[in-house]
């Protein structure tokens, strides 16, 4: 598939359905690791300038992505539904995989909460342990069904009787999303330069003639055996 | 120390140097901590000391280097850490999760305001220390819209009490900018920092829509200042200035202070205010490495901001004053106020990497005055804004995403750019801040914080939100994301003529209580569209020059016509 990141007409706001097109066409990625490795920076990998950066900074993103730990705050049977939820709440359909699962059960664990809770909600881990037992059997279902209840909790059309679902749903997408955008894997992905202390940047105007050195180039996206075919019909 | 240009009259860009303080001389500049926390000052709890603060932020870090340098003995007991920023903090998003109030607190209301990495800060050098570094000042008409609009409040002062507050603290920042024409027009000791393609397609769009927009305010040094650092223009502003080169208490004032005498006692959680059989305060009770802790005082000044100097005052009710401290007509906690601050991102064929500058970069204060074309009293104001990824996120999931379309515009991030709005919402008195039953680690209870928007707050948002869309058009952006969200916090204990309407008076002294202050952004009776930081600091900064020239007369009673 030919697609070019200038017009814009990929993006799910200028699309009939509403759907961005199928990640699979996006270019594989040749440096570093991206979460499904696809992305628009195919030679992009943030962890390639950790020379770069200040040692407490280095040993903080270097420590992100190799310690794993296993899960201590949810059970199992937990972990078996919200691994399914947010695989489908942030589209990782296959491996590589970021681990988002494992780093919220860690600040769960940890107490590392957000220094507030609305007055209807219990406190983020609990939050955390009623949506599970509400989406128990998730794993289980089909794409479709698993959609479906997504897209029906993102809406607040649920119906919780000990939890505000709307509001159930920002705590647990404010908690996925931190996590999953702090892991340089997906700064590789969306071609985010990550720290940038103490070398800063040199370029800061728009377009080819504001790129740096080193900044990731976004790929065209074009398919080179067919844009060969139309340019020499 | 700081070499003064004799008779240097008008502002000269770059050169101009802070009046009696040196604290950007006092820097290292090949290190980012403090050099002389080493050799501080240490007072027992046992020795009355002058004056003990809770809070090291932009009100009790300012007022401690101002009554420091008149010889003053003074503590300031802060909650959180004192930092090592080259030891402690780092340059990622999620790794700065440690400089903001983190303590459970409790949020209601129909329109709840999330806490934490939004507003709250924890540590020396308070909110400042996270806050974008946007430095504007209120417009005169901030301090009298109840006579001039008939909404908010009038404060007990004027605009022009504080300009000379405002020019001095602004050279202590210092503020880089163009020349200013909104509210008092003034200019500002540092230049206006280059604008990146990010900011430069907003104001291009701003143009075209017939809307002004000028670089700065910040408070982000932009030349030669003492041992401060230049910018480096890395976008971690919310994150902590790494550098050295935006302005925060522990850049600006703490360094001078702490040479001058000051104690700042870091890790110290204040949880009480103590009393004599007189009614006079004799110092604070503080936890420090879970023991409980007496520091005497000859005044005690709370410089907590808008959720805990409430919270401490409420939490300090004894037999004499049995609704909390300052609260015989039930004014503490009241009229808190956060500003509406939504984001709205434009689209363009071209990437643009946001993240390559600081957040601050251009605003404008077009929309900032009552306008009886509009359906609202009062306005708002225009402001550049960089979300790192996880800001950029929430974005997105605000929008309504989730799954392959959020992460679709995810990988779009490089195409993108931001601006959101500071709307002025009015102070009313059922926003307000209470104890809740929970308590925290320290066994205080928790703050609870109820906020609801009252319609003028909702017509003010909602026409922002149009004109900023209606920028993005003209910029000919091909597609927009829509956040809707809060910024800042002011209020709470405010100032005023009576005890029956206010917290405090103009000087600060809690009604009834002869040596208690407060000093922070919750004395604020309206918020204009302004980010409150380098207001926080000039109403210090003139509370300073009262205290310590004894113009802070004797004090009046919290019951009217009784005697102290």
């Amino acid at each position: 598939m030919a697609h070019s990141f200038q017009t814009g007409e990929h993006l799910p706001h200028n699309r009939p359905e509403g759907d961005p097109p199928d990640p699979q066409g996006l270019p594989r990625q040749r440096a570093g690791v991206t979460p499904q490795m696809h992305g628009r920076f195919p030679d992009f990998d943030v962890m390639a300038h950790r020379e770069h950066w200040d040692p407490v900074t280095r040993r903080t993103l270097e420590e992100r992505v190799a310690q794993v730990p296993a899960c201590r705050f949810f059970d199992e049977r937990e972990q078996r539904t919200l691994g399914a939820f947010l695989d489908v709440v942030l589209a990782q359909d296959s491996e590589p995989r970021i681990p988002v699962l494992q780093m919220v059960d860690k600040k769960m664990a940890d107490g590392k909460l957000d220094g507030y809770r609305f007055d209807d909600m219990p406190p983020d881990p609990e939050t955390w342990k009623r949506v599970a037992r509400h989406l128990d059997g998730f794993a289980e279902r089909s794409d479709a069904e698993q959609h479906e209840v997504v897209r029906r909790f993102s809406g607040g059309e649920l119906d919780w009787d000990d939890l505000n679902v709307s509001r159930a749903w920002s705590v647990v997408m404010r908690g996925a999303l931190s996590e999953f955008y702090s892991h340089p894997w997906a700064f590789n992905e969306i071609g985010f330069r990550g720290p940038a202390y103490p070398r800063g940047y040199m370029r800061r105007n728009m377009g080819p003639t504001g790129v740096d050195p080193d900044e990731p180039q976004e790929a065209f996206g074009l398919d080179p055996v067919r844009d060969l075919q139309q340019r020499s019909a | 120390m700081s070499p003064l240009v004799p008779g240097l009259g008008g502002l000269i860009k770059g050169s101009p140097v802070p009046r009696d303080n040196d604290s950007a001389w006092l820097l290292d500049v090949h290190r980012r901590g403090i050099p002389g926390a080493d050799t501080m000052a240490r007072y027992h709890d046992h020795d009355e000391v002058d004056m003990v603060i809770v809070g090291a932020g932009a009100g009790g870090g300012t007022l401690a280097q101002r009554l420091a340098r008149r010889g003053w003995r003074i503590v300031v007991l802060e909650s959180g850490p004192f930092w090592d920023p080259d030891r402690d903090w780092v340059s990622d998003e999620a790794g700065q999760h440690q400089i903001y109030w983190t303590a459970p607190r409790v949020i209601g209301g129909t329109d709840p305001v999330q806490l934490g990495k939004n507003n709250s800060g924890h540590g020396v050098g308070g909110s400042m220390i996270h806050y974008a570094g946007y430095t504007p000042r209120f417009h005169p008409s901030d301090f009298h819209t109840r006579s001039q609009d008939g909404v908010g409040a009038d404060w007990p002062i004027a605009y022009e009490e504080l300009r000379p507050h405002y020019e001095r603290v602004e050279r202590e920042l210092p503020v880089a900018g163009q020349d200013w024409p909104w509210g008092d027009p003034h200019a500002y000791p540092h230049a206006a920092h280059p604008v990146s393609g990010a900011a430069e397609v907003a104001r291009e769009g701003a143009r075209r829509a017939g809307i002004t927009m000028r670089v700065g305010p910040v408070g982000i040094t932009n030349g030669v200042f003492g041992n401060r650092p230049h910018c480096i223009y890395r976008g971690f502003c919310l994150q902590a200035c790494k550098v050295n080169a935006k302005a925060s208490p522990f850049v600006t004032h703490l360094p001078d202070a702490i040479a001058h005498g000051v104690e700042i006692r870091a890790d110290s959680h204040v949880t009480r205010v103590e009393f004599d059989g007189a009614g006079r305060c004799t110092g604070v009770v503080y936890m420090h490495d879970g023991v409980e802790h007496h520091q005497r005082a000859a005044a005690v000044v709370v410089a907590g901001y808008s959720i805990e100097t409430p919270r401490l005052l409420l939490n300090s009710a004894g037999p004499r004053f049995p609704d909390g401290l300052a609260n015989e007509h039930d004014q503490v906690g009241r009229y808190v106020m956060v500003q509406g601050a939504p984001q709205v991102a434009g689209r363009f064929a071209q990437t643009m990497h946001q993240y390559k500058a600081p957040p601050p970069e251009i605003s404008s204060e077009d929309f900032y005055e009552t306008d009886p074309e509009r359906d609202f009293a009062r306005g708002f104001t225009i402001q550049t804004v960089g979300p790192l990824p996880i800001g950029w996120a929430e974005h997105v999931l605000a929008d309504g995403h989730w799954g392959h379309p959020l992460r679709e515009y995810m990988r779009d991030y490089a195409h993108w750019t931001t601006l959101g709005l500071l709307c002025e919402l009015l102070p009313q008195p059922e926003n307000r801040v209470t104890l809740a039953q929970e308590t925290d680690a320290h066994g205080m209870p928790v703050a609870h914080m109820s906020y609801s928007q009252c319609e003028n707050d909702r017509a003010n948002i909602a026409y922002g939100k149009r004109v900023l869309e209606h920028i993005w058009e003209a910029a000919e952006a091909q597609d927009t994301l829509t956040i809707d969200r809060y910024a800042h916090l002011v209020g709470g204990c405010r100032m005023g003529t009576s005890p029956e309407t206010s917290v405090v008076d103009s000087d600060h002294r809690a009604w009834g209580i002869p040596n208690l202050f407060v000093c922070d952004g919750s004395v604020m009776p309206t918020q204009g569209s302004a980010n409150p930081a380098l207001t926080i600091m000039a109403l210090a900064s003139r509370l300073a020059d009262r205290l310590g020239d004894k113009r802070v007369g004797e004090a009046r009673a919290a019951t009217a016509g009784a005697h102290v």
